[in-house]
């Protein structure tokens, strides 16, 4: 008998077809049911909930796939956290969606999509298995590439698509090398069903006996690179810019609440494997660090509306991994802080890309924000909710971020602290700090640009609001923002009994507010005032480094893909146009043989008889010859 | 005085008594009902009614005739694949058979009597008799039609038949004289004469599975028979040969594996590569057809190879027979279903180019008829694939790479072909064509394409169908 929690993935998967099916030539029909379907994942989450909250045993129901592969479902308060935010965001971004895609005549394909994708997500979330994992990986994957080449008349949205496509594959073949490693030497240390997550979760000191602890810090740097492709981590980060290209909703959807915090997820679901190796876990620390600062400093460059939104969400999710990354300080703890600030973000990016959406809806897909401004005053509302969001965005206190940041920069204090205070140990204190003062940097700077200020195009200065019932998600979005910070300890503890309680000196714990603070001024001093607009950066060299993107883009694309990629493939497919050139000539070898033995069937029966009794001869000769004794 | 009738010599016997009864039964009634749908449908029930009589009375375990005579599992499952054949030739014989119907099914019967005593079988006078059964009736079967071009596949067909016919007693009184007996035993004896009736047996036995240098009546005689016939004799009595040969090389021949095993690699790499490659540049569609059955029949006698090396296991014992019964239940399908779908073009001597357009006409025909190539080529989820599958896997499992292998390289080889005639399908020209796609022609081919995926799921039965050959009697 299949728990109910099975159908919590199972139904989006269900509708996907049907609602693109049922939406045939633009009805509105498939919206409706794609939502539906994800409102039933999010009850079914919600009972879910409610069953496991008082209990600290997990549901565990698998059943054998192949092999000693054993599939199904496994729920612990990690995974119904997850399976909760998923399908309630999922559920909020369908709804708005309902009126975003309003007149696009593909609609019923694109809430397929999107059913199936979030029915892929909510797959992961629950798996039981690395293996199956990996499978609901690869579809959330697929489903990410349709989504961002939904408008794949555009060559932007399709190259961006097969940006973000190929990109994330290095990560995942480097996640599945990662698995076969741990396969393949689990197996031979006769461990039954070596790939599954509660088996690995609880056993993670034998399995590191079992494998050399060497060996096991190299699965997981492997599974960090899976992980990191996925989350767009440093120094795969580059497909989500581009993947801007899709719908707003898409974004809003795959590229900044859900599928980009898969590579998180998947970290703090193996954490203990990660807890045995000091040098795994201080690579997730410093990579996430690093890209938290890093991205941060390419947002204050961009001037698309969207891809400031989307640097930010990788410089968020940085610090995701930071926080992961410190599990040799605060143990299993890091999840906690991981985990509720990857929620506080899924809620308030969602919002901030909703609202973009709103925007760009109105300003018929005008992105760049010095082309904006002043939309305050035209369209209030939305920019109200654009207002919390930001603030949600920079930590800026009450606001739930402000909670879920700012206590993981203390916890890496706390590294710092419990490290004997060497100055390495510093780092990535500092890296998440400075972190927070770019976060600052480019939020303001967004948020003058395109909320304050006189509109300085036609387009800004005709906006106005929607309906206000579209824009119901959106509020709900943002009360969260502001509300969730109330929840701070009881959800450390729910995910971690007993969670370690980050305490650091007062001056570190105030150090993030101040930086976010000093950013306001400058940004009030330059973009407050009309300075910008005077300020020639073109010809310093720090500003088009970042404004290039510290020429990573240019580095893939040119250097690896143009210099070495392309003509490995042209060289192959020269030496592959041989071969079956020469094929071909074999073929025609074969064809005249088979004419020649053709002739023999001459249809004359005497002949038959003479050959026959000369072939009998020559094979008994042969058998004579060969078994001889 | 009845009494003799329900002993269990006579009470096996039943489904071969029924149909031999039906057969002179159907000659008497010839004489006043002309319609061939009677005769049709008299043989399909009475083929139905064998075939439970065949379960019911047949399925245990019985030695009779001092061990001449074998009663279970392993010949009842080729006795019923065998009458499932001629059920499937039956299904759509019907409609092509216009003269004389009752004389035909009458000799049909009594071939298919012939063919369920062969099967169980373990003497080689008795195989002999029942296979001399099969062979004469159908020569006549051939012959069927008596145009000039049947005549004359029929007599060809039947010259070199009577040479098999020779060869086998041969080969059987050399067995008689080294062993003393006739049944088919492990027994110790000096290799000489031994080897001498392993060749004799094998080349009388190899005719009817047209093993090369033992395939040339094959081609002419596929192409100048009606196409019910040659369906029948590229499947039942395949079948039939192919379990001959099973039993007489892999239980009689027991203790001269190492001969037996380079007899049949050398016999199957040839014919494998001779059948693929003729049928590379063959035009004419049942003659492609029949060399491709060449072919097939290479890849079965793999399975005599697979179980006579010396590195075989009882595991690849049990594999090579679960392929050998699998294999020739697709078969018949595959096979049987391509012979049949030639009727669809209304013309003699049917060229690939003439099969152009007809998917445009009939969709199901070459949707059918693309399944059954794809199928015969072994690629995956036909049941053709699976066949091939257990088959390699017998190979490998007795370490026997190099032979895979080749095995391998000639099924690459043969998609070529059955491909050819897929892609020639779907074309586009059409015009003066005459194609007869009557539910008569498309049915037996949808059914065969039917069964040919279907079948895939009879992996499932592996511990089943590979349980049922210890009726073998060899024991690894």
């Amino acid at each position: 008998m299949l728990d109910y929690a099975w159908f919590i993935f199972l139904t989006p998967i269900i509708f996907a077809p049907i609602s693109a099916l049922a939406g045939w030539k633009g009805k509105n029909i498939a919206g409706i049911l794609a939502s539906i379907s994800i409102f039933i994942s999010l009850a079914l989450s919600f009972l879910l909930f409610l069953s496991i909250r008082n209990q600290s045993a997990a549901i565990y129901q698998s059943y054998n796939w192949f092999a000693n592969i054993n599939a199904g479902i496994y729920v612990d308060h990690l995974a119904i956290v997850m399976a909760l935010m998923v399908s309630f965001v999922s559920l909020m971004i369908h709804l708005f969606a309902l009126y975003y895609m309003k007149e696009d005549p593909r609609k019923n394909i694109y809430f397929g999509e999107t059913a199936l994708f979030t029915g892929g997500m909510l797959g992961l979330v629950l798996s039981s298995n690395l293996l199956e994992f990996f499978t609901f990986w690869e579809l959330v994957g697929v489903c990410s590439y349709l989504l961002v080449g939904f408008w794949f008349f555009k060559p932007n949205a399709a190259s961006a698509a097969k940006k973000a496509f190929i990109v994330t594959r290095v990560g995942d073949l480097l996640f599945i090398i990662g698995l076969a490693i741990l396969y393949s030497s689990l197996n031979a240390s006769g461990v039954n069903d070596p790939l599954s997550i509660p088996y690995l979760i609880t056993n993670a000191g034998s399995v590191a006996n079992a494998i050399g602890s060497q060996n096991l810090t190299i699965v997981a740097l492997l599974l960090l690179g899976g992980a990191a492709g996925k989350s767009a981590q440093f120094p795969l980060h580059v497909w989500i810019p581009d993947a801007m290209e899709g719908p707003t909703t898409v974004s809003a959807l795959i590229h900044a609440a859900t599928m980009v915090t898969a590579g998180v997820y998947l970290i703090a679901r193996v954490l203990p494997i990660y807890a045995t190796s000091i040098f795994a876990s201080d690579t997730v620390l410093f990579i996430g660090a690093f890209t938290a600062v890093f991205a941060g400093t390419i947002g204050i460059a961009v001037n698309d509306l969207k891809r400031i939104l989307a640097y930010s969400t990788i410089s968020q999710i940085g610090y995701m991994m930071a926080a992961l990354g410190m599990v040799s300080v605060i143990g299993q703890s890091a999840v906690g802080l991981s985990l509720y600030h990857l929620v506080v973000h899924a809620v308030f990016k969602a919002l901030l890309f909703m609202v973009a959406a709103v925007v760009l809806l109105v300003l018929m897909d005008l992105r760049d924000v010095k082309q904006m401004g002043g939309l305050w005053r035209k369209m209030p509302i939305t920019m109200t909710l654009f207002f919390i969001g930001s603030i949600t965005l920079a930590a800026i206190p009450p606001t739930a971020a402000f909670f879920s940041k700012d206590t993981i920069i203390d916890a890496s204090y706390q590294y710092y602290l419990a490290n004997g205070q060497g100055i390495q140990f510093l780092l990535p204190w500092i890296m998440l700090l400075l972190g927070a003062f770019t976060t600052g940097l480019y939020t303001f700077r967004m948020f003058f640009l395109v909320a304050l200020g006189k509109p300085r195009s036609k387009l800004a200065e005709e906006a106005k609001d929607p309906p206000l019932i579209v824009l119901v998600p959106l509020m709900i979005l943002a009360a969260l923002s502001l509300g969730l910070g109330l929840i701070q300890y009881r959800f450390y503890d729910f995910l971690t009994p007993s969670a370690e309680i980050i305490s650091v000196p007062t001056l570190p714990t105030y150090l993030p507010l101040i930086m976010v603070g000093i950013a306001f001024v400058i940004i009030a001093s330059i973009y407050g005032t009309g300075l910008w607009k005077k300020m020639d950066l073109s010809k310093s060299r720090l500003y088009r480094l970042v404004k290039s993107k510290y020429y990573l883009d240019a580095i893939y694309t040119r250097g690896i893909a143009e210099r070495v990629i392309l003509p490995l493939s042209s060289g192959f497919s020269r030496t592959e146009d041989g071969f079956s050139r020469s094929v071909e000539k074999t073929g025609g070898g074969a064809m005249a043989f088979g004419g020649l033995l053709r002739r023999i069937q001459s249809g004359v029966v005497e002949y038959y008889f003479v050959f026959l009794v000369i072939s009998i001869g020559i094979i008994m000769i042969l058998l004579e010859i060969m078994g001889g004794i | 005085m009845f009494g003799i009738l329900f002993t269990n010599q006579i009470q096996v016997m039943y489904p071969e008594i029924f149909l031999g009864l039906v057969a002179f039964g159907m000659l008497l009634l010839g004489r006043s009902v002309k319609n061939p749908r009677v005769y049709t449908a008299i043989t399909m029930a009475s083929l139905f009614i064998a075939l439970f009589l065949l379960l019911t009375f047949d399925s245990g375990n019985e030695t009779l005739f001092g061990g001449s005579y074998l009663i279970n599992n392993f010949g009842l499952y080729f006795a019923v694949i065998m009458i499932i054949s001629s059920l499937y030739v039956t299904f759509s014989a019907g409609a092509t058979l216009k003269s004389n119907p009752e004389s035909f099914f009458s000799i049909f019967l009594l071939v298919n009597v012939s063919m369920m005593v062969a099967a169980f079988s373990n003497n080689l006078i008795y195989i002999f008799i029942a296979f001399e059964g099969v062979s004469i009736g159908t020569y006549i079967m051939s012959a069927y039609g008596k145009t000039r071009r049947n005549l004359e596949a029929s007599a060809k067909y039947f010259f070199t038949g009577i040479i098999a016919t020779g060869f086998i007693l041969f080969g059987s009184s050399f067995y008689y004289l080294s062993t003393g007996t006739f049944n088919l035993l492990s027994v110790n004896v000096s290799r000489g004469p031994m080897l001498v009736a392993l060749i004799m047996l094998f080349v009388g036995f190899g005719f009817k599975l047209a093993l090369v240098p033992l395939q040339q009546w094959a081609v002419d005689a596929y192409d100048g028979t009606a196409n019910p016939v040659s369906a029948f004799l590229s499947t039942g009595t395949k079948v039939l040969a192919f379990l001959i040969i099973l039993r007489v090389f892999i239980e009689g021949f027991r203790n001269f594996s190492t001969d037996v095993f380079y007899l049949f690699v050398i016999v199957s790499i040839i014919t494998m590569t001779y059948g693929n490659m003729a049928a590379l540049s063959e035009n004419n569609v049942k003659r492609m057809l029949a060399y491709s059955s060449i072919a097939q029949a290479g890849y079965l006698i793999l399975v005599v190879a697979a179980t006579s090396a010396s590195t075989t296991s009882a595991f690849v014992f049990t594999v090579a027979m679960f392929t050998a019964m699998y294999y020739s239940l697709v078969y018949i399908f595959m096979k049987g279903g391509a012979f049949l779908s030639v009727s669809a073009v209304r013309k003699d001597n049917v060229e690939i180019d003439d099969m152009a357009g007809i998917g445009t006409i009939s969709p199901a025909f070459a949707i059918s008829f693309s399944i059954l190539m794809l199928s015969l080529a072994g690629i995956p989820p036909t049941a053709g694939f699976f066949a091939k599958y257990y088959l390699f896997l017998a190979l490998i499992g007795s370490n026997l790479w190099w032979l895979a292998v080749i095995g391998i390289l000639n099924s690459a080889i043969s998609v070529f072909y059955y491909l050819k005639i897929i892609v020639v399908m779907f074309r586009k020209d059409v015009d003066g064509k005459d194609f007869n796609t009557s539910r008569a022609v498309i049915a037996p081919l949808v059914l065969a394409a039917a069964l040919s995926l279907i079948l895939s799921l009879f992996i499932f039965a592996y511990p089943q169908i590979s349980a049922m050959a210890t009726g073998l009697g060899v024991s690894i």
